[in-house]
Parts: structure tokens; sequence; C-alpha cells
């Protein structure tokens, strides 16, 4: 196991015991709360991103994802399809003209989804924001749930945010109330 | 003008009259201003005739002359808030859609440059012609003669509004669909006329008239740093010795 496993692997053995009426670890919510800890270890160890490169920082984010900085090790593939996607990086400018089809790729994606805005032009339309042909911002059109400041951003700092999202993907509780 | 350059432009003058004027050379090529009504004509000599043979067209795009000439960028002095230019004028930074400038009666104010290339003779050529109304500006289009010319005459009609007559296709290229306006038109605003935004209750993306204001970026100058502190040090220590100077002059008179 790497070093994203959230929780010690004879943590994870609890959860396929038989449970019994006056088990302490139950009344805890102990089993809920170590089932969210499986998830959120599935899923951080495994964040697909939707290929949506838009301008110069998608060649960041190919840097990022390249033999030298290798995304792959943190579980991130690449994908082509939303439908196979749990993560959209918006890595360049979004333009008036693109936004519908960027909220339909975001609305092709299956829950639970994330977004990661890459870049001032994605932050806030940056170099662009009075221009009449670029959005002011992605988060008009898609909640995000980090950004990358930069112009373009380092794939060090792709790779940051990447690991912040990990961060608040693991926080999350999906079972457990 | 070189000798080569002198050449084509004689041959030019000789074929075409008054249809065409010779315009300077940049960079060896030469420039031919065609008269608007010549235009169809004078490229397919262009290409058609042995002298010429101009065989691809390169490049099309057309040309708003509206503020040609006036400089809205002028360094006129720089102070301590930042420089002197980028204040003044009415550049399409400067206003919005609704208070936009009604464009004036100016001749010739938008034109078309095409960029010409002949193998045969390995020579470039840039020709260029005036549209002669500027409401509804008529161009005769190239597309029959340079295929090429097809996506450059939908590309200047989508960014200038030039009509390009006898274009197969002639429809925006790439701007928005259902865009309003020619964005590179001078009297175009910088920040456009709508924005978009995902409305929720809606389910789409939704368009909304533009809510920020307009605004050019001014360069701040900065005067604090050391190294002007060490100017001001300096003129203390000249003033010291300019008044030691004078002191030891009136001890010498007195």
């Amino acid at each position: 196991m790497g070093m994203n496993n959230p929780v010690p692997l004879d943590s994870v053995d609890d959860i396929l015991r038989p449970s019994a009426d006056a088990n302490p670890l139950l009344e805890r919510g102990m089993v809920t709360t170590t089932l969210d800890a499986l998830l959120n270890w599935a899923r951080t160890g495994s964040m697909w991103p939707m290929t949506f490169g838009l301008a110069c920082c998608a060649v960041e984010m190919m840097q990022a994802g390249a033999a030298r900085y290798d995304l792959d090790r943190f579980g991130v593939i690449f994908r082509p399809s939303p439908r196979q996607s749990d993560v959209m990086i918006v890595a360049g400018t979004l333009t008036n003209k693109m936004a519908p089809a960027f909220r339909k790729v975001y609305d092709q994606m299956p829950n639970p989804k994330w977004v990661i805005s890459m870049g001032s032009c994605a932050n806030g339309g940056g170099y662009y924001h009075y221009a009449y042909s670029v959005t002011r911002g992605c988060d008009r059109v898609v909640p995000v749930d980090v950004y990358v400041p930069g112009c373009p951003p380092t794939a060090e700092a792709l790779i940051y945010g990447i690991l912040q999202l990990q961060a608040k993907i693991r926080r999350e509780t999906t079972i457990a109330r | 003008m070189s000798d080569t350059a002198k050449a084509i432009s004689d041959l030019f003058s000789s074929r075409f009259g008054d249809r065409v004027s010779v315009g300077q050379t940049q960079s060896g090529i030469v420039t031919l201003v065609v008269e608007v009504d010549a235009w169809l004509e004078v490229c397919r000599a262009l290409k058609d005739e042995e002298d010429f043979s101009y065989e691809q067209l390169t490049d099309l795009c057309g040309v708003d002359y509206l503020s040609y000439g006036q400089s809205e960028w002028e360094t006129e002095d720089a102070s301590q808030e930042g420089f002197g230019r980028g204040v003044e004028g009415l550049g399409p930074g400067r206003f919005d859609w609704a208070n936009r400038p009604e464009a004036t009666d100016v001749p010739n104010r938008f034109g078309v440059v095409a960029h010409l290339l002949s193998f045969k003779n390995n020579q470039r050529l840039r020709i260029r012609c005036y549209a002669p109304d500027e409401g509804m500006p008529i161009v005769a289009s190239l597309v029959e003669i340079w295929s090429s010319a097809n996506w450059y005459e939908r590309e200047a009609f989508d960014l200038f509004g030039i009509v390009f007559e006898g274009h197969p296709d002639l429809r925006r290229i790439m701007t928005d669909y259902g865009f309003t306006g020619h964005p590179f038109r001078k009297d175009f605003p910088l920040i456009g006329n709508v924005a978009v935004r995902y409305d929720s209750q809606k389910k789409r993306v939704v368009y909304e008239p533009v809510e920020i204001e307009p605004r050019v970026g001014v360069p701040r100058v900065l005067r604090d740093d050391s190294r002007y502190k060490a100017d001001e040090v300096d003129q203390a220590a000249d003033v010291e010795a300019e008044k030691i100077a004078a002191g030891e002059q009136g001890n010498g008179n007195g």
C-alpha cells in the first residue's frame, strides 16, 4: 500500500467481521466511518481526470502526466470520456462558445465528481478578463473544488492541487452522518 | 526600392494602368492598392497571366481604419501614479455596448488585404482594396480564383463585417453562435455585450448582458525602492558641497 492509504490495514479488516448486538465498534459508528475511509481510500487512489485541455495550461498538464512527474503514481490516469471520469481538470481559457459544451461534458460525468480549475483563465478569466469572448472563470458554469493559481501553473502546482483535492475527498463522509 | 521591386512595380503599372497604384515596399514585398471595382479582374490577371503567376493566396484579412494613426498609448510623462499614456482617448477598452461611439463618415474605413505567392517567380505580393460604403462594406470574393480565400473571407466577415460578394458560404467562423456585432471593429467594445453563466433552474448555460465595467490597465511606476533613496542622499550631499564651496568663496572675497 502506498502513502495514500488513510487507515491502517488492520482497521479495514473490522468491517468484514459479522456484527454482534453488543459490538462496541458498531455502537461507536466504527463500521460506517471505516466504510467511508475505505470509499475515500478508493476514490483518492484512482482519480481519473476528464482530459479537458483548452489552452497552454494543457501543456503543463501533459507535463505533469508525462514521465518526469508521472501522475500515474497517484492513480491519476487521463480518460478521453466523461463517462469514465471522476475529476475534470479545466486547463486553459474557457470561452463563451465553449461554455455550453463544457457544461454538457460535466453533466455527463457520473457522480461523485470533482473539478480542478487550473490557471488564471479558468479561475477568473485571467489575462482575458475584459475580453468579449471569454467566460470570466469556469466557476460561472460548474462548481469548482480546487483552484490552482498560475499562468500557467507549473506541473508541480497542478500536482499540489491534485493532492489538495485528495485531502478534501478524504474529509468527505458518504455513509456516516 | 530594390531593382527587382522597381521592375515589378513598372510591370504592374504598365499592365493595369490607373486601376492600381503601387505602394511602397516593406521587407521586399510590393504593395498593390487596387480599385475595388477592379478587384476581381486584377486578381484574375495576377493568377492567370504568365508574367505574374501568383498561384497561391497565403493570407487575407480585413482592416478597420477608423482610428488609424491616432495613438492611444503615447507616453507623455511618468508620475508616482503611473505613465501618462493610456488614460486618454477612446479605444475599444473604454466604452461599453450602450455607449459605443457612432461610426462617423470615414472614407475608406474598411480595407481588405491579401498576400499572394508566386512559386514560378519566387515572388510575394501584397494587394489591398478599400470597401466604398462604410455602412455596408462590399468587396468581391476571391474564392473562385483562389479557393484558399474561403475561410479567410469568412473570418474577415465575422470580425469586421465585410461582405464578400460571390462567396459560396459566407457565415461566421469563429465567434459564438448567435453573436451580434463584429468584434475587431474599432467601435466594438472590448468587453463585448454578453456574458455566460450556468442557470441551475433552467439547467443550461444562459446569456446575460455583460456586467463588468470597461477598464484599461495603466502600468504603475514604483519610485520608492532603494535606488531612488540613493539619489536623494547624493543630492543632499551635492547641496552640502555647494554650500561649503559658496562659503569658501564668500570667505575669500571678504
